[in-house]
């Protein structure tokens, strides 16, 4: 466990800096995560994508295949590698507030 | 942290007592303290601390294994070094072996006097794992495993309709409906295997190796049962878990009849089937068993692949992978894929055999406890890359891949992480 600040708010997180209770996750928690991954502003493609990962892991309990989230969003494959410099996993699951998923990730 | 059980600690000496095991025995008595692997270890170059050179990790294994199976050590401990597995031990192995080293064998390399640092570190944390203490994080990983049959956990009907959108993308990029993905077809001359991030997060490899497979009109299928070339255990130093993942893709080959099983780009994968797989079954595999590396260099070699020498003109460098290349021998097969597909081709210093840790290896990319750690040694790779003047990194490993991505972004290098048959599949000259 760690906690980390990012302006002046402060969030319990694992050594990989993701959120330690998904629970508190909310807008701002997402915003904020962006930023300190060096996405500015988070435009439309960042939310639906966001919003998608969490919805799915708020009804299965995991984070969605990449085909789910390129079906569901419209988003190309290769966009979201660029939409999210650290990757699906490390990038846009811990955005949007989900613990760190298993596995070479 | 639990509290140390007579029983676990019994399980956990028995590693040290196992008479067959004179490899093991050799290595702990033979350490000098000459202190030279201090600098072939990233974790001490990235912080010059006494803790963390490579011999301190033998030493600590040596001390208990002089305690409990040496006269002078049972007899008069303090004389010889002697340490009793207690508490404070645990919590020491736990933090020198699983914390600070990525087991990716370049001490070894440097010793003096060949002690295999690595195999030592390999049977500490055996001994740990046998006492419980596989720091949490890299459990869930191998449990995943166990218990679904990949290490992420993808439920098959995921894995299908995965494979199944990126057969379709395949078979429009190709422009023909007989481009495909097969699954579970039996007597192909090719089982190939995947790591589970592929389809869950990064399936650009997937579909790359599916594309060369075209152009190499290869006979070939995926298994929808057992397609996980990691094989976790082995980091975590449980062999019985090992044993049982290595078993499920050895009833997997022979359930489909293939003649030969690929190994997707994965380091630690390719070691832990097909260098250790025999020995953790305890049987000889019946069939060819080789790298997708070593897979692509024969298909250009042999002309069964055309490739396009001046499609790719960035700079391109090569991260190789300790599993693959250090301890697995596949060293060359990459470079001259390399040569033959990219005209400005680089390499770091060192490389080959000497080449540096990524950090991410030895199971620290699922470990979170020691993060900070981790990406304190990505600093070496950091500035490797960086001299190179790269704009593409090719790694012929997830584990390295993903670790390399998040260097990218932390130290700013700006460049584009790839595996080799990403490459491959973007220089075919389809007829």
């Amino acid at each position: 466990m760690a906690i980390i600040e990012l302006e002046g708010k402060t969030f319990e997180v694992d050594g990989d800096g993701f959120l330690s209770h998904p629970e508190i996750w909310n807008e701002e928690v997402a915003n904020l995560f962006a930023k300190s991954d060096g996405i500015e502003e988070m435009n439309e493609k960042h939310w639906a994508i966001v919003k998608i990962i969490r919805r799915n892991w708020e009804e299965k309990g995991m984070a969605p295949m990449i085909r789910v989230i390129c079906q569901e969003t419209g988003v190309r494959l290769r966009e979201i590698y660029e939409l999210f410099p650290l990757g699906p996993a490390r990038g846009a699951c811990r955005i949007a507030g989900l613990p760190k998923p298993d596995g070479c990730v | 942290m639990g509290r140390l059980s007579e029983e676990k600690k019994k399980l956990g000496l028995e590693v040290l007592s196992f008479h067959e095991d004179s490899k093991l025995i050799t290595n702990l008595n033979s350490c000098v303290h000459c202190g030279l692997c201090a600098d072939s270890c990233i974790y001490y170059r990235s912080e010059p601390n006494e803790h963390y050179v490579p011999a301190k990790k033998v030493d600590i294994v040596a001390s208990i294994y002089r305690r409990y199976n040496t006269f002078l050590g049972k007899k008069i401990p303090w004389l010889t070094k002697a340490r009793d597995l207690d508490d404070a031990t645990i919590e020491e192995m736990v933090d020198l072996l699983y914390g600070s080293c990525t087991m990716c064998g370049r001490c070894t390399i440097h010793c003096s006097i060949g002690v295999d640092i690595n195999y030592v570190v390999r049977k500490g944390r055996e001994m740990l794992s046998r006492m419980g203490y596989v720091p949490e994080s890299l459990n869930a990983t191998v449990k995943a495993a166990i218990e679904t049959g990949n290490n992420m956990g993808i439920p098959t009907k995921e894995f299908v309709d995965t494979i199944e959108w990126l057969e379709d993308d395949l078979r429009f990029e190709l422009n023909d409906d007989n481009a495909n993905i097969p699954l579970n077809q039996k007597g192909k001359d090719i089982m190939y295997t995947l790591n589970p991030r592929e389809p869950k997060f990064f399936p650009l490899s997937i579909s790359a190796m599916a594309k060369v497979f075209y152009a190499a009109n290869e006979s070939w299928s995926l298994s929808t049962e057992m397609y996980d070339v990691t094989n976790y255990a082995f980091f975590a130093g449980n062999m019985d878990e090992a044993n049982v993942i290595a078993q499920r893709m050895d009833d997997e080959m022979n359930k489909l009849e293939s003649k030969k099983c690929v190994l997707a780009e994965c380091g630690h994968g390719s070691r832990a089937f097909k260098w250790e797989g025999p020995n953790y079954i305890r049987k000889k595999l019946l069939y060819e068993v080789l790298t997708s590396v070593e897979l692509l260099a024969q298909y250009i070699r042999e002309g069964k692949i055309k490739v396009d020498p001046d499609r790719l003109t960035e700079v391109v460098t090569l991260h190789d992978p300790c599993n693959l290349v250090r301890e697995g021998g596949v060293i060359e097969e990459q470079r001259y894929v390399l040569r033959k597909i990219a005209k400005n081709f680089v390499e770091m210093t060192p490389h080959g055999t000497d080449n540096l840790c990524c950090g991410g290896g030895g199971g620290q990319l699922a470990m979170s406890e020691y993060n900070a750690r981790r990406m304190k040694t990505a600093g070496l790779k950091a500035d490797q890359i960086r001299k190179t003047g790269a704009s593409i990194v090719v790694t012929p490993c997830h584990n390295c891949v993903d670790q390399l991505m998040q260097t990218n972004v932390e130290y700013k290098l700006n460049v584009k992480i790839m595996t080799l048959a990403e490459l491959v599949a973007d220089a075919l000259i389809l007829e």
